[in-house]
């Protein structure tokens, strides 16, 4: 036996069970990269495991761009679906909550308890919307360090995410070096590439050119449902890969029914990517989709001199940055390039590409090779 | 544990005498990271391993030791003239894909590039061939060619006369007997079963 099969031997796997969240609530304005300002703000979180006597064993969890806080267990017995990262959370998982006190919060900007363009503005009693200010990658990781602050930590074992939480991971590894200590960012970029700005920009004009969107100022029981559903399609297939899409669906067809209209749902698809485009809209706001598209699409490791190397000199921590084979969104070659940076530089850096075809979505798959590599960059 | 690991180890002590305290070190097919953890703790110096394979990669991240899953060639492309101290290729470059290249690329972001390679031309090797018209079978070579991957061994005469042709500097060489232990003092082409070049730039 070598020592790589020793890496992938199952674990006495457990789960997080019934969780709850909790609220920070900070009464201090915050002032925004962009100078905007809100009078305090209220991160939604959910904690799972126990802090240590030191308080060294905290993983800092950052979610995806739909994502929440919500990344493991479930809130009764009754729920079926489980937290986004539930494989990976828990006792026994790779990021075993025996070991480590998780912490997921939902993003500033967000919609799922956190201040976003939905709350309230305390100063004119109704929701921001588009007075919400704009709104940078930056700005969520320091949300996300005066949550950590209140909890009473200095440091973190760790910070892990993938995709935007990816960028929120090298966001925190550049602005707090000192504060953790090691950091993986999965399915990730150091910035959007044109193809990527340019599916971001068509599911924003397909929200605002919802006649429901109102330039952003619509009741939370009519928000601009048609808009956002296709602006969620479309991001959906860019989550997918072409071969993970053929073999789920290929061209099968839902069942034959002769009285179907022409453009009614005829493949399985279709039905698929219209339920997903429902369904987003019972959970998002799509002013809070503008806004973290845009922080997205802003997002610019490389500056605006275009040199990579420059923003990373900051970095301390050990880092590992994961790409995935099949991932057209956030290509290999998006994430290597940190990883090269960061060696250029002198850091300690490491590079893993595992070949899933699950797309940029991969991340979100349970997968051996992930998880023998998350449970041992975090253990060591 | 393969009974191949140990040998596979063998210019570890060799390379580790030729680094330098502190020094920034790459290296070209660095397994499951071995020689550079080493290299670390007794010779604090910054180390990089590139490996092909998921699995080496992983052993590398448990060791600590910085790990690039890619192909060893268009990486060195990401990297500056002379930007490490020393380029290793342990037991790699018969696995190269255009050894000429990527031996040139390496000289210009090395200082200083170590190759470790088996000798070819080693007598055993040469008597298996006259005799049984095969090729040798046996812990250096493991596998039969059909369960093996593609290489292209070589032996000391080919090497030498590779870097003779490209101009490539010999600084240093050492050549160990058939039991990759004890050193080679006479006839190396013929009696040396390892051998281990510090080259630079000529």
């Amino acid at each position: 036996m070598n020592d790589s099969e020793a890496l992938v031997s199952t674990f006495e796997e457990g789960e997080v069970g019934i969780v709850a969240h909790s609220d920070f609530v900070s009464k201090v304005p915050f002032e925004f990269e962009s100078g905007g300002v809100v009078p305090g703000l209220c991160l939604r979180y959910e904690t799972y495991g126990h802090l240590n006597k030191d308080k060294s064993n905290a993983i800092l969890i950052c979610h995806a761009l739909t994502g929440d806080h919500h990344c493991a267990g479930v809130y009764d017995m009754t729920e079926r679906k489980q937290g986004w990262w539930n494989f990976m959370v828990g006792p026994g998982k790779p990021i075993d909550t025996k070991k480590y006190f998780v912490i997921c919060s939902n993003v500033l900007g967000g919609c799922n308890g956190s201040t976003g363009p939905r709350s309230i503005n305390p100063e004119t009693g109704k929701p921001y919307n588009l007075d919400f200010p704009k709104l940078t990658v930056r700005d969520m990781v320091r949300a996300q360090a005066l949550l950590i602050d209140s909890l009473g930590l200095d440091r973190l074992h760790a910070v892990i995410g993938g995709s935007m939480g990816g960028m929120q991971t090298l966001q925190w590894a550049i602005d707090f070096p000192e504060r953790l200590g090691r950091y993986a960012a999965l399915a990730c970029c150091a910035r959007h590439n044109a193809q990527a700005i340019a599916f971001n920009d068509t599911g924003r004009q397909a929200i605002m050119r919802d006649p429901a969107w109102k330039k952003g100022v619509y009741a939370s029981d009519a928000p601009p449902a048609h808009g956002l559903a296709v602006a969620r399609m479309m991001a959906h297939i860019t989550y997918l890969s072409d071969a993970g899409m053929e073999a789920r669906f290929g061209r099968k067809r839902r069942a034959e029914d002769s009285s179907r209209e022409h453009f009614e749902v005829e493949f399985e698809v279709e039905s698929y990517l219209r339920y997903q485009g429902q369904q987003f809209v019972s959970r998002f706001d799509a002013n809070s989709y503008l806004y973290l598209t845009k922080a997205l699409d802003r997002f610019d490791l490389h500056g605006s001199d275009g040199r990579l190397d420059e923003m990373l000199k900051a970095v301390q921590a050990p880092g590992l940055v994961v790409g995935f084979g099949s991932d057209w969104l956030y290509p290999p070659q998006a994430n290597r390039e940190i990883v090269e940076a960061l060696l250029r530089l002198g850091k300690p850096a490491s590079y893993a590409e595992l070949a899933l075809n699950a797309g940029h979505d991969s991340f979100l798959l349970r997968a051996p090779k992930l998880d023998a590599l998350i449970r041992t960059f975090l253990d060591r | 544990m393969n009974p191949n690991s140990k040998k596979r180890q063998v210019d570890f002590q060799v390379i580790a005498r030729w680094v330098k305290q502190g020094d920034r070190i790459l290296d070209l097919g660095c397994g499951r990271g071995v020689l550079l953890e080493a290299l670390m703790q007794q010779q604090s110096v910054y180390g990089v391993g590139i490996d092909i394979e998921l699995d080496k990669i992983i052993s590398c991240v448990k060791r600590g030791v910085s790990a690039y899953h890619g192909d060893v060639h268009a990486v060195l492309k990401k990297f500056e003239d002379a930007s490490f101290d020393r380029v290793i290729f342990s037991r790699s470059v018969d696995l190269l894909e255009q050894a000429d290249v990527t031996l040139t690329e390496a000289l210009r972001v090395g200082k200083h590039v170590t190759v470790g390679f088996v000798n070819h031309g080693y007598w055993r090797n040469r008597l298996s061939f006259f005799t049984q018209g095969r090729r040798i079978h046996n812990e250096v070579y493991p596998n039969q060619w059909h369960e093996s991957r593609p290489s292209n061994p070589f032996s000391i005469g080919e090497f030498d006369q590779f870097c003779k042709s490209t101009g490539i500097r010999i600084v240093n060489r050492k050549y160990l007997r058939g039991n990759w232990r004890d050193t080679c003092p006479f006839f190396p082409s013929l009696c040396a079963g390892y051998a281990i070049y510090d080259l630079t730039k000529g």
